[in-house]
C-alpha cells in the first residue's frame, strides 16, 4: 500500500469521529509528564509528546484488574466476571511500546491465553506515532532491531510532526479505522533519527549463562533500592500477584502489578526466599529479558526504550549493564574497571548467608 | 577536582587502609558523566572513584538499615540533611554506633529534570536551607561556615493551607490516583526500614492489594503519620517519583505540626525519640 498523508487538522477531524465510536486512549500531559489516558476533549492529546512515563501496556494488562465478583446469595455464592471490554483506540503509541505488547502477546496469547488481555488486544486498535527525534537520552530500540519508524507491531503508523503526517497502513483493522479520513495520496517517510546509543546485546543470552555466579551482581545491588520502578514502567514486564479482597460487601478476585524487585516478590509461606539478595533480584531482571524468556518464547523481552535507565532513583543502566556482560571477566564492574570487591565482604552478601 | 572531593577520598582510604569500615557508601559519577549516584568503595583504589559536587541528591544513609547490611561496620558519606537521618536512625535505635558518618559542608543540591532539561536552580530543600555544616559527623571534610538565619521550612505549603479540607482532599485524590505503588518513595527513604511494611503486610492486611485510589490514599496517609516527626526533609521521596507525586509537601505539613505541637525537629537529638513513638504522663488526654 502506498503512502498517503493527513493534515494535522485533518487528523484531529479524524480522532473527533473515532472518538465518538471508541474509547480513544492517547498521551496526555499531567503534572509535567506524559501518561496514556482516556480522551474526552481531542485538545488534550499531547500530538508531540515524547514518551509516555507509565508505558500503555496498562491498557492491556492494567496495575489492577479484577479478574471475577463474588456475590454472597442466600445459601449460595455467584461469580460475575467483569463487564466486557469496549472498543479502544490507542493513539500515538511509540514503535518500542507497540514492540512490547507483541513480546506480551507471546505470553498472554500462548495457549491457553489469558481471556481477559485477549479480550482487550482484539477490541483494541493500535496507532502508532513515530518518533521525530530520540524521545529519551536512553532510548536504544535500534540495538534491539527495532527502530523510531518501525510500524509492524502497529495498525496504523503516523510519521511527521507539526502540519502533516504521513500514514503507513499496516493491517486491516488498521485500514477500517481510517475510513472517514481524509487522507492524501503521495505522502513521504520523513528522515529516520539517529540514536545517540547503539548497545551490544548479541550474545546476550550466553553472556548471562556465564555471568550467573559473578560478584558483578552484588556490586550492581549495593546500590539498587529495591523498589519496583524498573520493573511497573517496563512496556514488558508482566508479573502480577493475584489476591482476593473485600469491596464492601462483596469479594473481588484481583490481579495486580507486582514486581521482581521486591524482596517480598518471592518470598515463600514458611519464610523461605529463593531469591533472597538484591543481588540475585537485580540479576533475575536482566536475565529474565535477555536469557530466560527469548529461551522460552524466541525473543529479548526488552524493546530498549531506556525506561529503566532513565528513571531509576540510582543509576542502574541497563545500558551500562549490557556493555559490562559483554566484557565481564576482565570487567566485574563499571566500564574498564578492574576492581573486585574483596572476600570474606562479597561473600558477606551472598545469597547463602541472607536466607540463612 | 574541589577540596570536598580530595577531602573525602583522603579520609576513605584512610578508613578502609586502616580496616576501621569493612566499606564506605558515597557518590561516584554516573553513566551520563554529569550526575552523581551512589558508590560503594571496598579498597583504598576504589576511594579514587568517589566525587563530591551539586548533583549528589541520594540519600545515602538508607544504605545503612538494609537488612542485608546487618552486621557490618560501614562509613557513610552524608549531607547536613542526611546526617539528620543518621540522628533519627540512633535516637531511634536503629543500630549500635558502628557507622562511620564522613559529613561534607553542603554546597547545595541542584534541581534535575527528567525531560532532559537539566535546570540549575537549586532543590526546594536547599532554597530553605540553614544547616551546611552537618552536625553530629565522625569526620568533617570541608570547611565549617558560620550559618545564617533560620528560614522558613514551610512556605511551600502556604497556597495548600490556604485551600478548604474539601478542596485538599480532592487535590490529594488526584495525586494519589496516579500512584503506582512502585514503592520507590519507600525504599528510598532512610526512615522507612520496617522488616514488613504496613503496606505490604498480609496477616493483618491493613492495605489491599489493589493499586487503585482508595488503597493509594491509605498508603499515603500512614506512611506520613508514621514519618511525623521524623522526616527530616530531604525530600528524596518526592525526588524518586515516577509520576510526579508532591509527597514532600505531605511530609513538609506533618513536620510543621509535629514542630508547632512539641517542638521538636527530626534529626536533631540523638537522645530523644521522635514524639510520637514516645508518652509522656503529662499528655494524658482527659477523656471523660
Ligand atoms: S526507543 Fe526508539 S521507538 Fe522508543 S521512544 Fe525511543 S526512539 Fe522512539
Ligand atoms: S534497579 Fe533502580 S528502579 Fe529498579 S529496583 Fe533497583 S533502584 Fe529501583
Ligand atoms: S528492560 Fe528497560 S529498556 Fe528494556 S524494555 Fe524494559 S524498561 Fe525498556
Ligand atoms: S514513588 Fe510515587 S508512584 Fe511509587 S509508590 Fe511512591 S508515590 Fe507511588
Ligand atoms: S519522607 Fe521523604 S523527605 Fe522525609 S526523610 Fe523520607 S525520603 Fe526524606
Amino acid at each position: 500500500m502506498t503512502a498517503q498523508r493527513i493534515t494535522r487538522q485533518g487528523l484531529l477531524d479524524w480522532l473527533n469521529g473515532v472518538a465518538a465510536k471508541a474509547t480513544l486512549i492517547a498521551p496526555v500531559r499531567v503534572e509535567g509528564i506524559y501518561l496514556f489516558r482516556p480522551i474526552v476533549k481531542i485538545e488534550d492529546i499531547a500530538l508531540d509528546y515524547s514518551q509516555s512515563t507509565v508505558p500503555p501496556k496498562e491498557w492491556l494488562f492494567p496495575r489492577s484488574d479484577t479478574l471475577f465478583t463474588i456475590e454472597r446469595l442466600d445459601r449460595a455464592y455467584e461469580l460475575k466476571p467483569p463487564a466486557a471490554a469496549g472498543p479502544r483506540v490507542l493513539f500515538g503509541i511509540r514503535p518500542c511500546d507497540a514492540r512490547a505488547l507483541a513480546i506480551l502477546d507471546r505470553l498472554f496469547l500462548a495457549e491457553p491465553a489469558d481471556n481477559l488481555y485477549e479480550e482487550r488486544r482484539q477490541n483494541t486498535v493500535l496507532v502508532g506515532l513515530a518518533c521525530a527525534r530520540q524521545q529519551l537520552p536512553e532510548c536504544f530500540c535500534t540495538s534491539l532491531g527495532g527502530g523510531p519508524q518501525e510500524a509492524a507491531n502497529v495498525d496504523v503508523l503516523l510519521a511527521g510532526a507539526g502540519e502533516a503526517y504521513t500514514v503507513t497502513v499496516a493491517t486491516e483493522k488498521g485500514q477500517q479505522l481510517l475510513s472517514g479520513a481524509t487522507l492524501r495520496d503521495g505522502g513521504e517517510m520523513p528522515p529516520a533519527p539517529s540514536l545517540s546509543n547503539q548497545v551490544p546485546t548479541a550474545g546476550m543470552a550466553e553472556r548471562l549463562r556465564l555471568a550467573f555466579n559473578s560478584s558483578y551482581w552484588q556490586r550492581l545491588a549495593d546500590r539498587c533500592l529495591g523498589c519496583k520502578m524498573c520493573t511497573y514502567l517496563c512496556p514488558t514486564c508482566h508479573c502480577f500477584d493475584i489476591r482476593d479482597c473485600d469491596v464492601g460487601g462483596h469479594a473481588e478476585r484481583v490481579r495486580c502489578w507486582d514486581g521482581c524487585q521486591s524482596a517480598l516478590f518471592t518470598k515463600l509461606a514458611g519464610g523461605h526466599n529463593p531469591r533472597a539478595s538484591k543481588a540475585a533480584r537485580l540479576r533475575q531482571f536482566y536475565a529474565h529479558k535477555y536469557l530466560y524468556f527469548p529461551e522460552r518464547f524466541g525473543v529479548t523481552q526488552c524493546v530498549g526504550c531506556g525506561r529503566c535507565a532513565h528513571f531509576c532513583p540510582v543509576n542502574i543502566d541497563i545500558r551500562e549493564t549490557l556493555r559490562d556482560l559483554q566484557t565481564l571477566e576482565v570487567c566485574p564492574h563499571g566500564s574498564g574497571e578492574t576492581a573486585r570487591r574483596r572476600e570474606p565482604v562479597g561473600a558477606a552478601f551472598g545469597d547463602s548467608r541472607a536466607s540463612a | 577536582m574541589s577540596d570536598l572531593v580530595t577531602g573525602i577520598r583522603a579520609q576513605v582510604r584512610d578508613l578502609l587502609a586502616r580496616r576501621r569500615v569493612e566499606y564506605v557508601v558515597g557518590y561516584e559519577t554516573g553513566s551520563d558523566g554529569v550526575n552523581a549516584r551512589p558508590f560503594f568503595a571496598y579498597t583504598t583504589e576504589e576511594a579514587d572513584r568517589l566525587v563530591f559536587d551539586n548533583t549528589c541528591t541520594h540519600n545515602l544513609t538508607k544504605y545503612l538499615v538494609e537488612p542485608e547490611r546487618r552486621g557490618s561496620t560501614i562509613g557513610v558519606v552524608v549531607k547536613p540533611c542526611d546526617a539528620r537521618s543518621l540522628t533519627v536512625l540512633l535516637a531511634e535505635h536503629k543500630f549500635p554506633r558502628d557507622v562511620v558518618a564522613i559529613g561534607v559542608v553542603c554546597p547545595g543540591i541542584v534541581q534535575r529534570t527528567r525531560e532532559g532539561g537539566d535546570g540549575e536552580a537549586p532543590q526546594a530543600r536547599c532554597q530553605v536551607c540553614d544547616q551546611h555544616t552537618p552536625p553530629a559527623c565522625d569526620i568533617l571534610v570541608g570547611e565549617a561556615t558560620a550559618e545564617g538565619p533560620v528560614l522558613d521550612q514551610f512556605a511551600r505549603l502556604a497556597p495548600l493551607e490556604a485551600q478548604s479540607a474539601a478542596e485538599r482532599s480532592a487535590f490529594w485524590s488526584q495525586q494519589f490516583e496516579r500512584c503506582l505503588r512502585c514503592y520507590a518513595c519507600r525504599q528510598t527513604c532512610p526512615q522507612c526500614y520496617c522488616d514488613e511494611c504496613f503496606a505490604e503486610a498480609l496477616d493483618p492486611e491493613w492495605v489491599g492489594v489493589r493499586i487503585g485510589r482508595a488503597e493509594n490514599w491509605l498508603f499515603h496517609a500512614i506512611r506520613c503519620f508514621h514519618l511525623a516527626g521524623r522526616c527530616i526533609g530531604c525530600d528524596e521521596c518526592e525526588r524518586v517519583c515516577p509520576v510526579k507525586i508532591p509527597l514532600g509537601l505531605l511530609n513538609r505539613k506533618l513536620r510543621k505540626e509535629v514542630l508547632d505541637r512539641f517542638e521538636y525537629r527530626a534529626g536533631t537529638r540523638s537522645d530523644e525519640r521522635p514524639p510520637l513513638e514516645t508518652f509522656r504522663k503529662e499528655e494524658k488526654l482527659d477523656l471523660a
